[in-house]
């Protein structure tokens, strides 16, 4: 089997190329070696090809940890006895910015005996644009074989196919330049070939000025970001509710032919009620991820990352933290595959750290039944305001803040490239979003979501639901093994003010928050609880929970990390199972510390 | 002058690029193409102390004032 080793700078439109090289069989993979994300897929002329697409970056010295990985597996890919040809894609309407990049690699396959050749991308833009590009001295001049191509039309790819295919090594007039030698050489070429365009950079600029305009950017931002809101809370919600009903109905149609019992109850609630509700964030992850890709295709998302650049760097994060943070007001889930567009590992790891406390949607129904317990349903200021709406939006505050806060301090503490990384961001031209590589991007993010965290969901699903049916075969929770947990728990929760039930209903809610209000509702014996809490907060009143203990439940809720889908996918992303669990800790303890010390204050009143 | 003082429609030709060992910004700067000779201009200027955004060639970026800084222009250049 032959690799090819497709590379090239970002923005080059090299995953385009791929997608048409490969017919879109895209699938993300482990390259053999490293530990980081390298698409693979046979070569759609010719199967027996593999096509490896590389992550994009500028130059061989990397400037960041995940350039650093990225070129460590171009090296290992390079280093391999295997059959290989290197295609390096190069933006035609930017060639300057890829051509010390291209010079480098083209060193290093002369160097491993590898063929080596050139496919110069976005001809059509140059063709529609009326600029020339004189490909003959190109070639010439760079001594490799040049292809032009067009990922977005389709032209020129079958000629490459086929070079790829019948590529081999040849005398390279590269072998033995220096770096200083290379960056010259690509200045002059860059001189001499590169298309006089102006015309593009003009258009663009005509369209950030209204974009990146103080006052007409900032209102074009936030009508954005609204609609971007309304599409993951409205768009993917009757795709939700779908998602619901349909396990609802293969639960109620499924679950009666199970032999009554253990099996049945298991079924109904460990598999299509755990399961289930895990399940109700795949339409939302689906949403998320067709619009981010349609917002970074476009062009857009490196103009938002600009204008919330410097306000988050003040909190130790970077303007590319903003969609993934953005993306925690809704689920933590879906804001961490957000980050991925982050090039720097440290500003992942400092988005990482502040996502957990986004106050997420799982949250709400934990909120809504305390604040129905804790506040009375009265209004201020003329009837304009109610208290427990203001109350709400006071713990939403907090939760940014912290976040926020968090997120300052952890930069100050952790390495100094999180406080010292430059802010270097082409501005992509903007242009048409590609729907079809979008929509199978957000299929497959949905798919892996549901591979990857949905197996670790169904184990912890398997053992809360083991513990809290046994020894008694589910008739009384307050008599499970998860009860005895509790109650062996509950001296953590006591200086809290909050006894075992609360214990149980935080350690069931480590599966997804909002499951601590079932949980309450059933060990306090109030069915459908987490449709209507009213009764159950009457019940909670009843049994005397104090304004002190219920505040620092609320403050506990903002604060914890107690929501393992979260923490698996953390460790995933991270690449560090102790980063996440590092993560977990640090923010029980620092909740369980926060709740105490409101615990106090409020007792003083 | 360094880029960060560029004002909105000038341009100017790069003089050099601070490259004290191990500055990796600096690096990335001549990797993309800010080198001597270089004609680049600024586009716009975002307000609140946003990154400014800048053209090189056919290419724009977007750099903040601790990176822009680091490329020094020289002052012969009619903008």
């Amino acid at each position: 089997m032959k690799n090819v080793l497709l590379v090239g700078a970002p923005n080059s439109g090299k995953s385009a190329l791929f997608n048409r090289l490969t017919g879109l069989q895209h699938k993300v993979a482990n390259y053999p070696g490293i530990t980081i994300d390298v698409g693979s897929g046979a070569l759609r002329s010719d199967p027996r090809a593999q096509v490896w697409d590389f992550p994009g970056t500028y130059s061989l010295n990397a400037i960041s940890g995940e350039e650093e990985l990225a070129i460590d597996a171009l090296r290992s890919a390079l280093a391999d006895e295997r059959p290989a040809v290197v295609a390096m894609v190069l933006d035609a309407t930017r060639l300057e910015k890829g051509l010390t990049y291209c010079l480098q690699v083209a060193r290093e396959a002369a160097r491993s005996k590898k063929p080596f050749l050139v496919l110069l991308n976005m001809m059509d833009i140059l063709e529609h644009n009326k600029l020339v590009l004189d490909l003959d001295g190109l070639r010439a001049s760079l001594g490799v074989p040049v292809l032009p191509v067009s990922a977005r039309t389709g032209d020129g790819v079958e000629a490459a196919e086929v070079a790829l295919v019948s590529a081999s090594a040849t005398q390279s007039p590269w072998a033995d330049t220096p770096d200083a030698l290379i960056e010259g050489s690509a200045q002059q070429i860059a001189d001499r070939f590169v298309p006089q365009g102006e015309l593009l950079v003009r258009r663009q600029a005509k369209i950030d000025n209204w974009l990146l305009g103080t006052a007409s950017g900032g209102v074009a931002f936030v009508v954005i970001m609204t609609l971007f809101f309304q599409a993951i809370f409205t768009w993917s919600a009757p795709l939700m509710d779908g998602v619901e009903a349909f396990i609802l109905g293969l639960g109620a149609w499924l679950v009666p032919l199970v032999p009554e019992g253990i099996f049945a109850d298991f079924f109904e609630d460990a598999v299509f009620g755990g399961l289930g509700a895990f399940l109700v964030f795949v339409p939302q992850i689906f949403v998320l991820t067709l619009i981010i890709g349609a917002l970074e295709d476009s062009g857009y998302l490196a103009r938002a990352a600009l204008i919330c650049h410097r306000p988050l760097s003040y909190f130790g994060l970077s303007g590319k933290s903003f969609v993934p943070l953005l993306s925690g007001v809704a689920c933590a889930i879906p804001a961490i595959y957000a980050a991925r567009t982050m090039s720097s590992r440290q500003e992942r790891l400092m988005t990482y750290v502040a996502i957990p406390l986004m106050p997420c949607s799982a949250r709400l129904p934990v909120y809504a039944l305390l604040i129905t317990v804790l506040i009375p349903d009265t209004t201020a200021f003329g009837g304009l305001v109610g208290w427990q709406g203001l109350v709400m939006s006071g713990i939403y505050f907090f939760g940014i803040v912290s976040a926020l806060i968090v997120a300052a301090v952890a930069s100050r503490l952790g390495e100094s490239e999180s406080r010292k990384q430059a802010f270097i961001l082409e501005l992509p031209a903007y242009r048409t979003p590609n729907v079809w590589p979008i929509i199978h991007a957000s299929v497959n993010r949905a798919g892996h979501f549901i591979q990857k965290a949905g197996s670790i969901i169904f184990t912890v699903t398997v053992v809360v639901w083991f513990l809290g049916y046994f020894p008694n075969g589910g008739e009384d929770l307050s008599a499970s093994w998860l009860a005895t947990l509790g109650i062996w728990i509950q001296p953590i929760f006591e200086p809290l003010g909050l006894d075992w039930r609360y214990g149980v209903a935080i350690l069931a809610s480590f599966l997804a928050r909002e499951v601590f209000v079932g949980t309450l509702g059933t060990i306090f014996g109030i069915e459908n609880a987490d449709d209507d809490p009213a009764p159950l907060a009457e019940r909670i009143t009843e049994s005397g929970l104090t304004a002190a203990s219920g505040a620092a439940l609320v403050v506990f809720f903002t604060i914890a990390l107690q929501c393992v889908s979260t923490v698996a996918l953390l460790a995933r992303e991270s690449k560090s199972t102790g980063f996440a669990m590092r993560l977990l800790l640090s923010y029980l303890v620092l909740a369980w510390i926060a709740a105490f010390a409101v615990h106090g204050l409020v007792s003083l009143f | 002058m360094s880029l960060w003082s560029l004002s909105v429609g000038a341009s100017a030709s790069v003089s050099s690029v601070a490259s004290d060992s191990g500055n990796v910004a600096a690096q990335r700067l001549i990797d993309i193409g800010f080198r001597k000779g270089q004609t680049v201009s600024c586009l716009l200027q975002p307000g609140f102390g946003a990154p400014r955004v800048f053209a090189l060639g056919n290419a724009t970026y977007s750099l903040d004032k601790e990176t822009a800084d680091l490329v020094i222009l020289t002052d012969d250049r009619p903008s």
